[in-house]
């Protein structure tokens, strides 16, 4: 059976998990910022790449930094961390950063943090390990995206989308876990597993 | 038990601190107070500095340059979060200062290294940095970054000459009209020649006969019918000329046999005046449906081509003929002369703007402006070849676009 879409309680079960994940991503990207962080209860969806594109098209107008990291293992994809020119330049404030690369290199590590701590978790909490890629930050305008074939890759993607809020920085960010058909196959019966736990 | 005794083989050699001593990265042991704990040999050889100088100085007091902020962050996140964080060779170029001779592609001066902070004993708070090499893949990228500015520079000069060369038409599409605008007036001036001077002799003839006092009724109003005439025939001749001198901006179904006789109509003059017999061989019922005073335009254009040519030219006998021959999308409309032909250096480059044979008299824009007109608003062809001392025009038009 090829359904890749998530059923309710998958969903609910996800969720719950990507909760508990968050929690403790919160923790570690106020811990690395030294400031007081929160994350927007994760909005769960399984779309197409041509909505995702869509939706990555809309987020072009406020002129986003753009990274992305692969995780690998049985539960495998990509992070895309979108964080606008504003919240850059404040996060330099607020690091003290000194030039452009050490900018970069600061959202690298934000994005980094986030992904790590986010599916680590998540993972954890399905008996399985990821291992991180590098990540690397994306220097082509977005609107030129579509063009990139390595995003064609994914045909469906399982989207987490949360916003990163440091209110008193004034730093927010926009991040998606992206999986592709295998491992939403491996997650929906990872997600059965737990649900016939629970029951 | 031989495989007990491999087992044990193996752990007696330490084979984990002669992977990490072998290995060709850099690989160095921090504790969080960024104390150095092991520095293997690839780092030895590169940095010249051997581990024993090193032990348990501080990484920063050896390699002044890193920025101990950002360090003391990036190993405090890994050993919270148990999972690496990094310095990427992107962003952050290099963390240990190596220098590197490289001859080609030599974009840096310096190693450009990814490098991975690894939670290595979290009881102890230390963590393995992991160096990899990437200068030949920044090489590349910078190779590639150099490229990308350049075919982007590349496109930008190109777009900008299209440009030019687009306001360059227009300006020669204007000059053109300017130009037609010219040959008209000088066309209504031929055409109004005669009807006025009629007008002038009248008008002596009339004053003549009243101070002789013969002027009688009816002379007098024969007069005037006359200059009646001839005053509406030149108020014509001006409508038929600003009618047919404005671009079309409707397509029509247009009578080939009557284009002709309108262009011939506006040219007689000329023609007469340097004793040019022309004929036109084209069925009356021929029609083909396209821009009209486009297509006027450029048959006008043509035919004082050949005029022009004979006033050049001692000929005897001057002729031009039209001829139109219909094919099955197409008709074939073939305009001669014998004017004496074009040489044939000159032929290859009569359709290119600002060339004329006529010196001053020339723009140098008429038969351009027939291609322009005919290739591109009449979807059509038009060719041009001399022989037997004489010039033939070719133009092939569709039935209808």
């Amino acid at each position: 059976m090829n359904n890749l879409t998530l059923t309710e309680d998958e969903e609910d079960v996800l969720q719950e998990l990507m909760n508990i994940a968050y929690g403790s991503a919160t923790a570690v990207v106020a811990d690395m910022l030294e400031a007081f962080a929160s994350l927007s209860i994760p909005n769960i969806k399984i779309m197409t790449v041509n909505e995702l594109l869509k939706t990555f098209h809309e987020l072009k107008n406020a002129s986003y930094f753009f990274s992305t990291q692969a995780f690998s293992g049985e539960f495998n994809g990509e992070s895309a961390f979108f964080i606008n020119e504003e919240s850059a330049r404040n996060l330099a404030t607020h690091l003290e950063l000194e030039n452009r690369e050490d900018l970069d290199d600061a959202i690298l590590e934000l994005t980094n943090v986030l992904t790590s701590s986010l599916t680590t978790k998540l993972a954890q909490e399905m008996e399985t390990e990821v291992s991180f890629s590098l990540p690397n930050i994306l220097k082509i305008p977005l609107e030129e995206m579509e063009g990139v074939e390595t995003f064609q890759l994914y045909s469906r993607v399982i989207v987490i989308d949360t916003n990163l809020n440091f209110q008193d920085q004034k730093i927010n960010g926009k991040i998606f876990i992206l999986t592709k058909d295998e491992s939403i196959q491996w997650l929906k019966t990872k997600l059965n597993t737990i649900l016939d736990q629970l029951l | 038990m031989a495989q007990n005794k491999t087992q044990y083989d193996f752990r007696s050699t330490l084979i984990d601190k002669k992977i990490v001593t072998t290995m060709n990265n850099g690989v160095i042991i921090l504790d969080s107070e960024l104390r150095i704990h092991h520095y293997n040999r690839w780092l030895e050889i590169h940095t010249h500095i051997k581990e024993k100088e090193l032990l348990g100085e501080k990484l920063t007091d050896i390699f002044g340059e890193i920025k101990e902020k950002t360090l003391l962050r990036k190993i405090r996140t890994a050993l919270r979060m148990h999972t690496p964080t990094y310095y990427t060779a992107n962003t952050s170029h290099y963390l240990i200062p190596i220098k590197i001779n490289q001859i080609e592609n030599a974009h840096f001066s310096y190693m450009q290294q990814d490098v991975s902070i690894i939670p290595f004993d979290e009881q102890n708070k230390l963590v393995a940095l992991i160096l990899t090499d990437q200068t030949n893949m920044a090489n590349t990228n910078a190779l590639l970054a150099a490229y990308v500015k350049k075919i982007k520079e590349l496109n930008e000069q190109l777009l900008k000459e299209k440009e030019l060369t687009e306001i360059q038409h227009k300006q020669l599409l204007a000059n053109s009209r300017s130009a037609a605008m010219g040959e008209m007036i000088s066309m209504i001036a031929h055409q109004w020649r005669q009807p006025l001077s009629l007008i002038t002799t009248l008008l002596a003839n009339v004053k003549i006969k009243k101070e002789l006092h013969t002027l009688d009724e009816k002379s007098m109003d024969d007069s005037f019918v006359k200059i009646d005439n001839t005053v509406k025939y030149l108020s014509e001749t001006i409508n038929d000329f600003r009618d047919y001198f404005k671009p079309n901006k409707v397509k029509l179904e247009v009578k080939l046999a009557e284009l002709f006789n309108k262009s011939i109509f506006f040219l007689k003059d000329e023609m007469t005046q340097y004793n040019i017999s022309y004929s036109l061989d084209i069925d009356d019922n021929l029609s083909v449906y396209t821009y009209k005073n486009e297509l006027l335009q450029s048959i006008i254009n043509i035919i004082k081509n050949s005029i022009d040519a004979f006033k050049t030219n001692d000929i005897t006998e001057k002729k031009i003929g039209v001829t139109v021959k219909t094919l099955k999308h197409h008709i074939s409309i073939i305009i001669e002369d014998n004017a004496g032909g074009i040489e044939h250096e000159i032929i290859e480059k009569i359709f290119e703007p600002y060339f004329s044979t006529k010196n001053k008299n020339g723009t140098g824009l008429g038969l351009y402006m027939c291609r322009v007109i005919i290739v591109e608003h009449l979807q059509g062809e038009i060719s041009i070849e001399s022989q037997n001392n004489g010039t033939k025009v070719t133009i092939n038009l569709p039935k209808k676009i």
